[in-house]
């Protein structure tokens, strides 16, 4: 915007750069929407109403996941006025590639300060581990402006830790542990017990055996989700879940399979419309 | 003594005298055996000059008063390693201990933080007489050695040279120190609490700083200066490599810099004069003389008569200012950087000289995280109100509960080291400045260290007419410190700091449990020696 030297501005000038301001939102909200529209054809829920393309807030007015929770009070505790501040402690040998990407989803939901630490116990952390939060917040400055506090500290661990409230909850280990505890911030487990514990043991089969498993237990878990991507469109069902995106990660991370089956590569695809996982790319081989 | 005087002698004088009576004929006995071992010593110096043919590998050269230039080089106690096997040496250190065995004597010679254990034997280079006059020298005389250099089979745990250990040829001795010493270096490196389990002597602190010479010599007291030399070295080279440059300020000053309260009053021809308290003005002024970024090591005098683990009534400031563009966190990033590139200089130039340290006072590591974390002061309240502190929204942090913020910040964070950001502007000096989205508040922050803190510091006022309100606010005396708000008169850029005690900082980083451990020679209200 331009500046004037006695600090004026003309009303009229005002009025016109008003108009264009919302002119261009209007582009880019049409924009969005025709992005959104154009990745519903290969996303399996065709009924998505993707007005703003990435967001998974506005996913779905039909279904409740991501939108039914917004009360942090509720879910954290009573608010004392101040940072609720979550601290994840990662060893940079393994990024935490699910937590990065439920981080860029709080990001669009709440006001988040995300803020990148290195421990004394580790030397030389790779610059992309750094910035892998995302830029620093512009308001950074000022703590008490945020709902959330994510604070990321690369350290010498040998599982990846999250401490969130040290007067009343034990530190929780894992990084599956630690992405239900996140998703959970973005929308409630489906209330079916079945479905919930279905979502779980997804999250368990990811982390344990495609992240860790041998060769056989890859492929193992590649024939179960090309079975069940057969009957569903998700892993649980209808509905996009965090069991998506915890075996997401795991198949890319990995490595590329010789021979992923056809529906896992269809779902690949789709997970990759959400827009969801940029974020970890830069960590992917 | 009379017969009357002794029936009117309670029995306590009885007793008295009795112990009297036996104390005298123990000193009797001591007497005897004492002029028993002098002759024989005698006995033994006349037969060592009657047949010895070592006479010239031993003993005590006239003093050193620089009569010749020798060529002979002496090799340092911590190069001696495996490589130099077989070598003939020269070296010079002080006798640690000896313990002479039969034909035998076992020496550890140690120089400054490093020792090694060297063996004198009666064979063909050695005559007993040689042997006899090397236990006898004093502990922490001054020997020159010519020795060499032999590989051990076993290591010697005992030494910090475990590989090696040294035949000695000759051995002279330079400066003999009395035999009695006012308290045995042993004794003064030994953990606590491992003497008395032991039954064995230990050291208090006051009896270790009126013997500050000796007390130095111990291994623990060479590692925690040389860490100290350390600090001011990384201090110094990292802020230089930022574009600082170090100003000198005046220590005899003419006004209380920081209130009236705790400044000492010195004596200046026909009117007095005050210690400085901070260099803070004077860092200020250079600010205003477009220095832009300055620091300053030197001695701050502080006259409270606070007698605790962590004041001391002079030590040394390590002081900060520097002007900003446009926010203050520009200085706290500054700042913390400077101290994240002292710790980690530390830990990775200083591990022999932590390690020293830590076998007496056993500490966990210093952690730190980079960039280094700042909470602001409602988040502390937060915490701390969790913890089940009560306390008001603009009450200043109370010692414990500022020990116990450490330790929930350490649990949470895992870090030694944080900044706690926007302090209530009640509590802090009036050149504070207010922070501009709630008046409650101010642009000023603490750093602390292991729960304690160690650095203060703010943005300050650099506007005339606002330093005048807040002077005023606090009831201070304009007139007093008119030369002071003069200084902001002319154009003065914005501007923040602060100051760290170099003593606290070495005290904390190494975990050590009072400050006059870390001062050379401490200055506290009941001590002004050595």
């Amino acid at each position: 915007m331009s500046m004037y030297q006695n600090g004026e501005v003309d009303p009229a000038v005002k009025a016109l750069e008003a108009r264009q301001d919302e002119i261009l939102r209007k582009l880019y909200d049409l924009k969005a929407a025709v992005d959104g529209l154009a990745k519903t054809v290969t996303t399996p829920d065709a009924d998505l109403d993707l007005t703003v393309s990435s967001s998974l807030s506005s996913q779905s007015p039909s279904s409740t996941t991501f939108t039914g929770v917004t009360n942090l009070d509720t879910l954290l505790g009573k608010d004392l006025g101040a940072l609720r501040d979550i601290v994840i402690n990662a060893n940079p040998a393994q990024p935490p590639l699910t937590l990065m990407v439920l981080h860029s989803v709080l990001c669009q939901r709440y006001r988040v300060l995300s803020t990148v630490h290195v421990h004394s116990s580790v030397s030389n952390v790779p610059p992309q581990l750094l910035s892998c939060l995302g830029p620093r917040h512009a308001d950074s400055y000022a703590r008490q402006m945020f709902q959330l506090g994510v604070t990321l500290i690369w350290k010498d661990v040998p599982k990846l830790q999250m401490k969130f409230s040290v007067q009343n909850m034990c530190p929780i280990e894992g990084e599956a542990n630690v992405a239900r505890f996140l998703f959970k911030l973005l929308s409630p487990y489906p209330s079916d017990a079945a479905l919930a514990t279905l979502v779980d043991s997804w999250v368990d089969m990811a982390f344990f055996q495609l992240a860790e498993g041998s060769a056989k237990e890859r492929a193992a878990v590649l024939r179960a989700l090309n079975s069940a991507l057969g009957r569903s469109p998700w892993l649980a069902g209808q509905e996009f879940s965090l069991a998506d995106m915890a075996c997401y990660c795991c198949v890319l991370q990995s490595g590329p399979a010789s021979s992923t089956p056809s529906n896992v590569q269809r779902w690949l695809k789709s997970c990759e419309n959400l827009g969801h996982f940029s974020p970890a790319k830069p960590f992917l081989q | 003594m009379t017969k009357d005087e002794v029936q009117g002698a309670t029995e306590e004088e009885q007793a008295q005298s009795k112990k009297g009576l036996k104390k005298q004929q123990k000193e009797a006995e001591k007497a005897a055996k004492k002029a028993e071992k002098q002759s024989k010593l005698a006995a033994d110096q006349q037969g060592s000059e009657e047949d010895d043919f070592a006479k010239d590998r031993y003993g005590v050269p006239p003093m050193i008063q620089s009569q010749q230039k020798l060529d002979r080089v002496l090799v340092r106690v911590e190069d001696l390693s495996p490589e130099k096997a077989d070598q003939l040496i020269w070296l010079r250190a002080r006798v640690h201990t000896s313990r002479a065995k039969g034909k035998q004597c076992f020496l550890v010679l140690r120089q400054q933080q490093f020792n090694v254990q060297a063996l004198v034997a009666v064979g063909d280079r050695a005559s007993k007489q040689m042997v006899k006059f090397a236990a006898n020298i004093t502990k922490e005389s001054i020997v020159d050695v010519e020795a060499s250099v032999r590989k051990v089979e076993q290591k010697i745990e005992s030494c910090t040279q475990q590989d090696v250990e040294l035949h000695i040829e000759r051995i002279f001795v330079i400066s003999q120190s009395e035999a009695r010493l006012p308290l045995q270096l042993e004794d003064a490196v030994r953990p606590d609490g491992e003497g008395e389990e032991e039954g064995r002597a230990t050291v208090n602190q006051d009896t270790k700083l009126d013997n500050r010479v000796i007390d130095l010599r111990t291994t623990t007291s060479q590692a925690i200066f040389r860490v100290q030399s350390g600090v001011c070295k990384l201090f110094r080279d990292t802020l230089t490599n930022k574009g600082f440059v170090e100003i000198q300020t005046p220590k005899i000053i003419s006004a209380a810099s920081e209130g009236g309260a705790n400044v000492f009053t010195v004596s200046y021809f026909k009117t007095s004069a005050y210690l400085a308290q901070s260099p803070q003005l004077y860092k200020q002024m250079c600010i205003c003389a477009d220095f832009d970024k300055v620091f300053c090591v030197g001695p701050v005098f502080r006259a409270e008569d606070s007698n605790t683990h962590r004041h001391l009534t002079e030590f040394v400031g390590l002081d900060i200012e520097m002007a900003f563009s446009y926010h203050y966190h520009e200085v706290i990033d500054s700042i913390t950087d400077t101290m994240v590139q002292i710790f980690k200089g530390l830990r990775d130039n200083f591990q022999t000289e932590i390690l020293t340290v830590n076998k007496q006072y056993p500490s966990e590591p210093f952690k730190f995280l980079e960039p280094t974390l700042r909470l602001e002061y409602t988040e502390a309240l937060a915490m701390l109100h969790q913890a089940g502190v009560e306390m008001g929204d603009e009450e200043d942090l109370s010692t414990p509960n500022e020990k116990l913020l450490g330790r929930l910040v350490k649990e949470k964070y895992d870090t030694d080291f944080y900044v706690l950001d926007k302090y209530p502007l009640a509590v802090r000096p009036f050149y504070t400045m207010p922070d501009p989205n709630n008046a409650k508040y101010s642009n000023s922050y603490d750093m602390f260290m292991r729960g304690e803190e160690i650095l203060s510091g703010a943005q300050r006022v650099h506007d005339a007419q606002l330093l005048t309100e807040r002077a005023m606010h606090h009831q201070i005396d304009l007139e007093k410190i008119k030369s002071y708000i003069d200084s902001f008169r002319y154009g003065a850029p914005p501007h923040g700091g602060g100051g760290i005690g170099l003593e606290r900082v070495c005290m904390l980083y190494l975990g050590l449990h009072n400050i006059r451990q870390t001062s050379m020679f401490p200055r506290d209200p009941k001590r002004l020696t050595p």
